[in-house]
């Protein structure tokens, strides 16, 4: 069956909202890199006192469905609050998008990363809260999340295709995938985690083993 | 038809030449019957299929008894790679073949490779052209055939043939020499006799014949084994139904062609070099892949946009009905980049950027013109959306 878009998408393909960029934001982030075939950056401006976004924009270095979750998310986003904002979920984003085809919902879970990860910027640089950020099992864990198994469009963590996650004494992360060796996807989870996990700095190896 | 699309994608498949049409349509309605003998009906479909025969055969400098009719270009692609190893099992079960083959010549040595055939992937330079130092070093004991895809699908570039003739003539024990000419039959001067080709594959919807038809050239005594099985009516390697009014058209498409091959090559150049110039005088940081024109195919063009994405482009161009194919993992259905962009060191940018425009004989220089127009709004567009064209 042919890949299709829905009509939503293509409109705010067309049409995008809030493309741009702050001159001076109070929140900014980039997710993604030309690499992985998308980029996005997010620009906020925040009402001090209320926290409410009054203004959001974004960029995009990606396909038509990476520009279209970028623009309904910044839409879902401009108004609410910064723990309402947080609450956004890329289903939720896919959803009001009226569907995305199950190889491209990634795009949707990259726009919601840009999004918290802004607004993590803002919460770091103006209200000096600190982060967790360290190699860890659990933060481990919350990379995971963010990769799509794009054969049914669900993270692989949800999907219980990580059957083991674990660091080790030497730094080195230990991950177990319950994946066929021929399955089409393979190449790109193993991708997305090593991007994903490429964060951790202090991370000695990656190893990926299909269990 | 709607007479504003542009479609500028003839390496997936071309429009049917209304005179192709024209030519079939008796086959389908009156002259429906079988080739036989001794009727005068059996008579003419025979006769018509040995003229067809030669007549394809003059385009190649064959013989017309060397003129096999299959289904398309992966049908003659089965029949004769894998026919010809079988053939030569006792000899030796190795192949050559190159990592930027075209997916159909790929497939089917995975096949062979799962059944204990071993093969040599050679590698390509940057503009495409294999390495003819790593193919002659490829060649073993056990070598028995060399299958290479003759234009590469998405980099335009043509194989030295002559070169891997002579390497292969060379050697001190026959190799064959296979080719997927699907992208080059009616694109550039093909003469097997010269060339020391055993073996092609054409596909006829590739230059305005009917889908579902291709032709196989075989060099007269090549050894092929038959993989397929039934009444032989016309040759023994496609058993089966003969497609008489494919046949009938898929040689009228060659023959329209052909009557003025010269003519058809100029002016798909000359649209080629209208696009690229096109493109180079509007839009700025861009890469051409594959090798410059006049060397590389007549019929392609395949050129990065920095800064904006394949697929995005791709679909913004359909707004405009205009109709083109990306190497963007982001438009593949298992997300990884290009193979033979990937193969051929480009970058990852590049790849996700890469637009391919691949040119027939309806194209028109109208056509030419509103394409750069369109592509010109689309990466204006698409770069003021995107985080990477500020670096600049």
């Amino acid at each position: 069956m042919a890949i299709k878009y829905s009509e939503k998408v293509i409109e705010h393909f067309k049409n995008p909202h809030n493309v741009g960029e702050l001159t001076e934001p109070a929140g900014f982030a980039t997710e993604g890199s030309p690499a992985c075939g998308d980029q996005l950056s997010v620009y906020l401006d925040i009402e001090e006192g209320t926290h409410v976004i009054k203004d959001i924009k974004f960029q995009s270095y990606g396909c038509a469905s990476n520009i279209a979750t970028a623009s309904i998310i910044t839409d879902m986003a401009k108004g609410k609050t910064l723990e309402e904002a947080k609450e956004l979920t890329w289903k939720q984003a896919a959803e009001e998008l009226g569907g995305l085809p199950p190889v491209k919902m990634h795009c949707s879970v990259l726009a919601v990363d840009a999004l918290r990860s802004a607004i993590k910027n803002y919460e770091e640089t103006h209200l000096g809260k600190q982060f967790d950020d360290s190699l860890s099992k659990s933060n481990v864990e919350k990379e995971l999340e963010k990769i799509i198994y794009g054969k049914v469009g669900v993270d692989i963590l949800t999907l219980k295709l990580v059957k083991y996650v674990g660091v080790d004494n030497e730094n080195n992360i230990i991950i177990d995938l319950e994946m066929d060796e021929d399955d089409k996807f393979l190449d790109d989870v193993k991708k997305e985690i090593r991007e994903h996990l490429a964060q951790f700095e202090k991370a000695n190896k990656i190893e990926i083993n299909l269990v | 038809m709607n007479k504003n699309q542009v479609y500028l994608d003839a390496c997936k498949t071309t429009r049917m030449d209304p005179k192709v049409f024209a030519a079939m349509k008796p086959y389908f309605l009156e002259k429906y019957w079988f080739p036989g003998d001794f009727t005068n009906i059996g008579n003419e479909i025979a006769d018509k299929l040995s003229e067809s025969q030669e007549k394809i055969a003059k385009t190649l400098n064959a013989e017309a008894e060397e003129i096999i009719f299959t289904n398309g270009g992966t049908d003659g692609n089965n029949i004769a790679i894998k026919g010809m190893m079988y053939a030569n099992k006792e000899k030796g079960k190795h192949f050559i073949t190159s990592r930027i083959s075209h997916p159909s010549v790929l497939t089917v040595f995975k096949a062979l490779e799962e059944e204990g055939y071993k093969g040599t992937y050679i590698s390509a330079d940057e503009d495409g052209y294999l390495d003819l130092e790593e193919l002659q070093d490829s060649i073993r004991q056990d070598t028995t055939l060399v299958a290479l895809t003759h234009i590469n699908h998405t980099l335009g570039t043509v194989q030295k043939i002559d070169e891997i003739g002579k390497i292969l003539q060379a050697s001190d024990h026959k190799i064959n020499l296979f080719l997927d000419s699907c992208e080059a039959y009616t694109k550039i001067p093909i003469d097997v006799k010269k060339q020391n080709i055993d073996a092609i594959s054409i596909s006829g919807h590739k230059f305005n014949g009917p889908k579902g038809t291709g032709i196989l050239y075989l060099k007269k005594g090549t050894e092929v084994e038959r993989t397929q099985h039934g009444i032989v009516r016309m040759h023994s390697l496609k058993p089966g139904v003969v497609n008489v009014p494919g046949i009938v058209g898929i040689t009228k498409a060659a023959e329209l062609i052909y009557e003025d091959f010269e003519a058809h090559v100029k002016q798909l150049r000359k649209l080629q070099n209208q696009l690229y110039e096109g493109i180079k005088s509007k839009i700025d940081d861009i890469r051409l892949n594959g090798p410059r024109l006049g060397e590389r195919s007549p019929a392609h063009l395949n050129v990065s946009f920095m800064a904006a994405e394949g697929e995005a482009i791709m679909v913004m161009l359909n707004f405009a009905d205009v109709h083109v194919e990306t190497g963007s993992a982001c438009s593949s259905e298992d997300l990884k980049a290009d193979y033979i962009m990937m193969n051929t060191g480009r970058t990852f940018e590049e790849s996700h950027g890469s637009v391919r425009f691949t040119l027939d004989k309806f194209v028109t220089e109208k056509q030419i013109n509103r394409t750069i127009d369109s592509l010109d709004k689309t990466i204006t567009e698409l770069r003021r959306r995107s985080p990477l064209s500020k670096k600049k």
